[in-house]
This record gives structure tokens, C-alpha cells and sequence, in this order.
């Protein structure tokens, strides 16, 4: 609404002023031609005006001429006098081809030279016989200078002379109406305007137009005030037009000018209305179409603003929708990943992703193949979005399947890659590093499509090291058909991590558009206190924020890790009571620790050197208690072997007399030699040896209880 | 498990190898005749570890010796056996070198 005041507001502020302008340009106009058509009506009256008197002085001059006789006669002044009468005119001279006037109706000029003389020179020309006529321009008299005259004179024939005749201002007022007839009765000016011609001295009208005839017989009775009108004296330069002012003439308001002339008031008028309605009518269309074009325009404004707001509320609704689909793609594309597996004694996994978007093209799974396998992978489909989750659910669910049926990773990725290649209209592709974890050895059978490199954590205890597992990689699933991926395996000592990722870690970018790289995630690997797989995965994830400092995620981040744990294995048997069963039982730990060496890896089978002595030590002295105190028809030694942590429990059972080798005190070892006893030296360095040492008895038997743990 | 023995100017020397527990340690008491002998030295260089038994017949050498006013040392003990002498308080009681 306030857009829409704001719109229709503009649209009259800009109608107003374009208004003001039109009206302020029309009237300009109007002005110009008012200005144009008076100059032109006032040259044009006094043009008339003048050629009338020109035209009846030279009928005069010539009629003279004629009565002289056609050559200059110096006439008595009589009948000079008689002649100008008769003529109806003030003064008329002949005058011979000297320039002399040689008659006139006043004796005083006779005798006067006009050639030399700067106004009466002009005649001379008169005398060349080739002008006829010359009229000179009303003058102030020389005789009366408020008395204005004009003179005009007609050559003899052959320029033998010249007749010259002058009339003044007063004689011509008189004359005035009859040599102007009734010229300006029908005299338009313009198509509204007229002239008025008016008397000085009794301001009768002697011309007006014959429309307003019968309102105005005098000036004052036209509505013409005297008081305002500057009359101008047209004939004293010729050149000035006059000024215009405003009057009100027959009661409507006009422009004038006025000019006084042979004692007459001559007056052009011109109704206002004469342009003014011009302008009023171009005004006024303006203002129409003017109206209508910012109308239109302001409707189409609105509407344009109209519909914008609609295409926003839409586009709007639809991200919101969109935003909607894309939190029900990611919590389905997140359910779709595996939270966990049943606790396993034998490894344990933990895997996470951080989408770049909603909705991410990477993937994870894990998986049991069996009782003693179990499938872990990391993959990263091409793209983002929709697209690529969309891809990413059914390549998910197609690793899983064909991994289930064929349990080989290298088989299952050929069947799968064959199954992508054959319907893949987006041509999209993946990259996968598939694994599967043996946990009765520990091998990891792996193949991998176009993926980097894992990396493998020894135990922290074990040195920590630090490795990416080199295996020449197949191409990139769903690209191209027919290709065959090599099966390789890597062997995992009890306690060893594998790290998986995708390029979102490597390649995330820091301030200087620098990349993480494989060294930094090495490194960030190898910090690692104790590779349990989440604090891997966490670890790793932080160096990763860390390095990024919240630069927008380009790509999506994911991490799995998983450890390899050897179950517990457990021995047993048993001996004679006999120094031979004590032998036996020694020669039995022997067969044990040699199995372990050759069943564990490397790092087991020192820590289990390191801790053999004490084992023996422990077994010789429990053994030989057995044998020779508890009557026992037989003792039994059970073994369990532990890696997660490394440590060793023995427990010995015999079918003896009840006896707890721990309720008996320590021997005092800072007795000299001589008074020093020598039993319970055995089972005080038990019990110094052991991590943790218990007794019960149950069933008749006695369960003596060793525990060692791997030293740190 | 074999004992080296040599016997000269009342000195014996008593080289055993491998382990010494009660499998073994009958052998090695076996071993130290200790007639017109004044000082016994057990080479332990090739003892891998000692038993409470072993420990038995250290302990009788070494009391024979006060009693005649002999000596006895034992020589080259590795870490394992060191540990239990430290254990068992005969750090004090016997020569080590």
C-alpha cells in the first residue's frame, strides 16, 4: 500500500511539474507570436498608411505639374496661393533645374536654393530626369518645429524642374479619414484582432471595425484607457516597433500597441484569447495524454511491483520447499549410513560425514560379511546436491549387496562397476576404497576404485608409526565398462587402526588456498595418543576445521576408522603332579608363546618376549608349590591371552588340600643370610611379579589366579 | 641345561646356561662340591631366569662360604635375574659383579 501511494504520488509530482513546464512553454509561445503578429500588423499599417499619403501628395505634385504646363513657370504668388487651396494643401513650390525656387503660395521661399541643403538636397535628383517622384518622411517643420511636415516633389518632364509640395500634420489629421477610408473596418489582425484609429483632440473613432461599430463611437467608449497606453511616435525612427501592453478593449483583454500618426491614434489589438487559447488547447491535450501515459505507466509500475512480490513470495515458498526436501534427503541420506555394529571383541569402527551441502555425495557403510568378516568402505560420488545423493543411495545399496553375495572386494567392485556402467544416464561416477577385515588374522582383502590411499596407525605402544597403505588403484566406478579390479591385503597387527577419508580432507583449502594434504593428515594421524577409531576420526576432523578456520566447506567430509583387535585366546591342560609335570607345563608356556609369535604380528610377539621370563618364573614357582605340597592327583594350567590391553592370565587349579598361597606373610627379606628361610621366597615373588593375583576354591579345587600385564 | 664347572686353588667357578627353576636347579646344586673350596663363583651370563630354586642354591653356596669364611660372587647377572634379587632382598646379601 505504500508503495503503491508512493508510485501514484511520483506519478503526479512528475505530472504536475511536466504540467508547469507545458503551461510555461505555452505561454512563451503565445507571447512570441503575439510579439510577432504586433510588430508585423504596426509595420504593415504605417506601410499603408504612408504609401496613402505618398499616393495622394503625388497626385497633387502631378496634377501641379500639369497645370503649370509642364515646365517650370515662375507663377505670380496669387496664384500659388490659389493653386494649394484649390489642391487642398499647405505649401507647394515650383522650383527650375538650379534647384531655386523660382513660384510658391509663400513669397518668403521664393528665391531659396535647395541644392546643398541636407534635407531639400534629396530633390536635386529630381533634376538628372531619370526619378520622377521622391517623398521624404514626415519632418518638425523649419518654420514651426511642433508642427511636424512632409514634402514630396514631382520632376517636370525630361527633369526640367521640379514641383514640390509639403503638408503638414494638421491638414492631414484633417485629411486622415478621407484618404484611409474605411481601410481597417475589415482589417483582421491575426483572425480575432482589428486596428482602431482614433482622432487626438475629440478621440473619435475614424476607423473601426464594423463588427464593434455599433458599440464605440469614440476611443474611451472602446474601453481604451488613455492613462495606461504609452503611445509611440512610429514615423519619428521608423525603426521601433513600440512596446506592448495590456488593455481591455470591447471588454475583453487584448495586447496593444498604439502609435500616434497625422495627429492620430492608431491602436493594433489583439485579444489575448488570440493564442492564449492556443496554448490553453495545447495545455490542455498535453494534459490528457500526459495523464494517461503516466496513468498507464503507473499502473504498469504497480503491477510490475505487483508481480514481482508474488515471484518473491514464490521463489520465496519454493526455497523454503526446497529447503524442506533437502532436510528429509539429508535425514533419509543419513539414516541410510550404519550407526554401529553389535560390540565386537575382535575390532571396533567408527565412521562419520560432514555433507558440504545439505545433502552430500560421499558415503560410508560397514557391515558383518559373517561371524569372522566384516566389510568396511568410504566412497565419493561425483557431485553435490540431490543429484549425487540420489546416485549415492543406490551405489550404497549396491556395494552392499553385491559384497554380501560375493564377500571378495575385488569381485564385488568388477560386478558393481559392470552393473553402474550399464544404466548411468547422468553420467556420473564414484570413487570407493573397500576393504574387508579378517578377524581371526587380521588381513584386510582390499580393493580399490580410484580412492586415496588409507592410512594405517600402529598402537601408540607399538611406536605409533604412521603409513598410507600404497596399492595401485583401478579407475573410478561407473566410468567405463568391462574393468577388472585386483584384490590386494594388507595384514593389521592386534591394535592397529586403519583410517579411511575422501578428498574433502585432503583437499580442503585454507586462508592462502593452501591444501591439507597427505602430510598434514599424517601428521594429525600420528598425534593421536591411543588410535581408537573415533578419536582418530575426531582428531582428524578438528585439524582439518582447525586448518580451514571456518572458510566455507567445499566439499564433503568423510571419515571411517577401524581397529583391529585380536580376541582373547584362551589354552589348557594338564600335568602330572610330578617335578616331569612341572617341566612339562614349562615346556607348555614355550608352545604357547611360539603359536602367538607366529599368530601375531611383530610388536605382539616382542612385548610377549619381554614378559616370557616372568611368565616361567611365575609358573616354575606355582607349579612346583603344587607338586610338592597340595597332594593334588593333578594340576591344570589355563591360559588366556588378551591384546586390547596385551596381557597374559594364568590360572592354575589343583584338586589339593585347600590352600591360599596368599594368606601367608612375606618372608622378612632383610634378615642376613644365615637366619634367612627359604621357602615363600616363590610366592613372595609371585606376588611381586603379578599385575593382580587372586585365590578361591571351588569345588574342591584351588584357583590361584596371575594376571601380567604388558609393561608399559 | 648345561653347567660349565671349574675348580682351581679352592676357587669354583660354576657357568650354567638356559633357565634356572626347579627343573634345573637340582643340576646346579649337584654341581657345587664345595670341598676345600673357599670362594664359588656363579657365572650368570648364559642364565636366562631364576627361580625361587635357584635362588635356594645360591643361598646354600652363600652359607657355606660365611661358615668356612669363603667367598661367593655372582657374576654377570642379566636384567630379569638382577630384578629378582631385587625382589627378594639378596641384592644386599649377595656379591654382585
Amino acid at each position: 500500500m505504500k508503495r503503491r501511494l508512493l508510485i501514484f504520488g511520483s506519478a503526479l509530482a512528475v505530472y504536475a511539474f511536466l504540467m508547469a513546464v507545458a503551461w510555461e512553454i505555452g505561454t512563451r509561445q503565445a507571447n512570441r507570436n503575439t510579439e510577432w503578429l504586433l510588430d508585423y500588423a504596426v509595420m504593415d499599417v504605417h506601410d499603408t498608411v504612408a504609401g496613402a499619403i505618398d499616393t495622394m501628395l503625388g497626385h497633387v505634385a502631378r496634377t501641379a505639374v500639369r497645370h503649370v504646363g509642364n515646365v517650370p513657370v515662375p507663377l505670380p504668388s496669387e496664384r500659388m496661393k490659389a493653386g494649394a487651396k484649390e489642391l487642398d494643401i499647405d505649401e507647394v513650390n515650383i522650383v527650375n533645374r538650379e534647384g531655386v525656387i523660382i513660384a510658391s503660395n509663400d513669397p518668403s521661399f521664393v528665391g531659396t536654393k535647395m541644392a546643398g541643403d541636407p534635407v531639400m538636397g534629396e530633390f536635386m535628383a529630381l533634376t538628372n530626369g531619370v526619378t520622377a517622384t521622391i517623398s521624404q518622411p514626415f519632418r518638425p517643420n523649419a518654420l514651426n518645429p511642433q508642427l511636424r511636415a512632409k514634402y514630396l516633389a514631382v520632376a517636370f518632364p525630361g527633369g526640367n524642374g521640379f514641383v514640390q509640395v509639403g503638408l503638414d500634420e494638421r491638414r492631414l489629421a484633417r485629411m486622415l479619414p478621407e484618404i484611409l477610408g474605411y481601410i481597417f473596418d475589415e482589417w483582421l489582425l491575426g483572425k480575432t484582432g482589428c486596428f482602431l484609429c482614433a482622432d487626438m483632440e475629440t478621440g473619435r473613432l475614424i476607423s473601426n471595425p464594423s463588427r464593434h461599430r455599433d458599440e464605440a463611437k469614440t476611443l474611451a467608449e472602446t474601453g481604451f484607457n488613455l492613462a495606461d497606453a504609452e503611445p509611440y511616435e512610429i514615423m519619428a525612427d521608423g525603426k521601433s516597433l513600440g512596446r506592448t501592453f495590456r488593455q481591455r478593449i470591447f471588454g475583453e483583454p487584448c495586447f496593444c500597441r498604439n502609435f500616434i500618426f497625422g495627429g492620430h491614434r492608431f491602436i493594433a489589438v489583439l485579444p489575448q484569447k488570440e493564442f492564449y487559447d492556443t496554448r490553453t488547447v495545447f495545455v490542455s491535450v498535453f494534459a490528457v495524454l500526459l495523464l494517461v501515459v503516466l496513468a498507464a505507466f503507473a499502473i504498469f509500475a504497480d503491477r510490475i511491483f505487483r508481480d514481482s512480490d508474488r515471484l518473491k513470495a514464490f521463489y520465496a515458498e519454493d526455497e523454503a520447499r526446497r529447503e524442506k526436501d533437502m532436510t528429509i534427503a539429508k535425514t533419509i541420506q543419513m539414516a541410510a549410513l550404519p550407526v554401529g555394529l553389535p560390540p565386537s571383541p575382535s575390532f571396533r569402527v567408527f565412521a562419520a560425514m560432514q555433507p558440504a551441502r545439505d545433502v552430500g555425495g560421499d558415503f560410508y557403510d560397514y557391515f558383518a560379511l559373517d561371524s569372522s568378516h566384516v566389510a568396511f568402505l568410504v566412497a565419493d560420488v561425483s557431485g553435490k546436491g540431490i543429484t549425487a545423493a540420489l546416485y549415492m543411495m543406490t551405489a550404497k545399496t549396491l556395494i552392499k549387496d553385491t559384497l554380501l553375495a560375493m564377500r571378495d572386494p575385488a569381485a564385488a567392485l568388477t560386478s558393481v562397476n559392470a552393473e553402474l556402467c550399464a544404466n548411468n544416464p547422468a553420467n556420473m561416477f564414484l570413487t570407493a576404497w573397500v576393504g574387508v577385515l579378517d578377524l581371526e588374522t587380521g588381513v584386510v582383502s582390499f580393493a580399490n576404485a580410484g580412492h586415496n590411499p588409507p592410512v594405517r596407525v600402529k598402537g601408540h605402544d607399538r611406536g605409533g608409526a604412521v603409513e598410507f597403505i600404497p596399492a595401485k588403484s583401478g579407475p573410478v566406478l561407473a566410468f567405463m565398462d568391462g574393468v577388472k579390479y585386483a584384490s590386494r591385503s594388507v595384514r593389521l597387527d592386534p591394535g592397529e587402526t586403519l583410517f579411511l577419508y575422501t578428498d574433502g580432507v585432503t583437499e580442503s583449502i585454507d586462508a592462502n588456498g593452501e591444501l591439507f594434504g597427505e602430510e598434514r593428515l599424517a601428521n594429525a594421524v600420528k598425534a593421536v595418543p591411543d588410535p581408537e577409531p573415533h578419536t582418530v576420526c575426531a582428531v582428524v576432523r578438528a585439524a582439518v576445521a582447525a586448518f580451514s578456520n571456518g572458510l566455507p566447506q567445499a566439499d564433503d567430509i568423510t571419515v571411517l576408522s577401524i581397529r583391529y583387535i585380536a580376541p582373547p585366546r584362551g589354552f589348557s591342560r594338564t600335568f602330572p603332579p610330578t617335578q616331569e609335570g612341572v617341566a612339562e607345563a614349562s615346556a607348555y608356556l614355550d608352545e604357547i608363546f611360539a603359536k602367538e609369535d607366529a599368530r601375531c604380528g611383530e610388536g605382539a610377539a616382542l612385548r610377549l618376549a619381554a614378559m616370557s621370563s616372568k611368565l616361567h618364573i611365575i609358573q616354575d614357582e606355582i607349579c612346583s608349590n603344587i607338586v610338592k605340597h597340595s597332594g593334588a592327583s593333578g594340576f591344570e594350567i589355563e591360559l588366556v591371552m588378551e591384546d586390547d590391553p596385551f596381557g597374559v592370565k594364568m590360572t592354575f587349579i589343583d584338586d589339593g588340600v585347600a590352600y591360599d598361597p596368599l594368606s601367608h606373610a612375606l618372608p622378612d627379606t632383610t634378615l642376613p643370610a644365615e637366619k634367612r628361610p627359604i621357602g615363600g621366597l616363590g610366592i613372595m615373588m609371585v606376588k611381586k611379579m603379578a599385575t593382580s593375583i587372586s585365590y578361591h576354591r571351588t569345588r574342591n579345587h584351588n584357583f590361584l589366579e596371575v594376571t601380567l600385564a604388558s609393561p608399559k | 641345561m648345561t653347567i660349565e664347572k671349574k675348580l682351581e686353588n679352592g676357587k669354583l667357578t660354576l657357568a650354567p646356561s638356559g633357565r634356572l627353576d626347579t627343573n634345573t636347579s637340582p643340576e646346579l646344586e649337584a654341581a657345587l662340591e664345595l670341598e676345600g673350596v673357599t670362594e664359588v663363583v656363579f657365572d650368570f651370563a648364559g642364565v636366562e631366569y631364576i627361580s625361587s630354586a635357584g635362588l635356594r642354591v645360591l643361598m646354600t653356596a652363600q652359607k657355606a662360604m660365611m661358615a668356612c669364611g669363603g667367598t661367593m660372587c655372582v657374576a654377570n647377572p642379566n636384567a630379569m635375574v638382577k630384578d629378582v634379587f631385587d625382589m627378594t632382598g639378596m641384592t644386599g646379601i649377595f656379591t654382585i659383579v
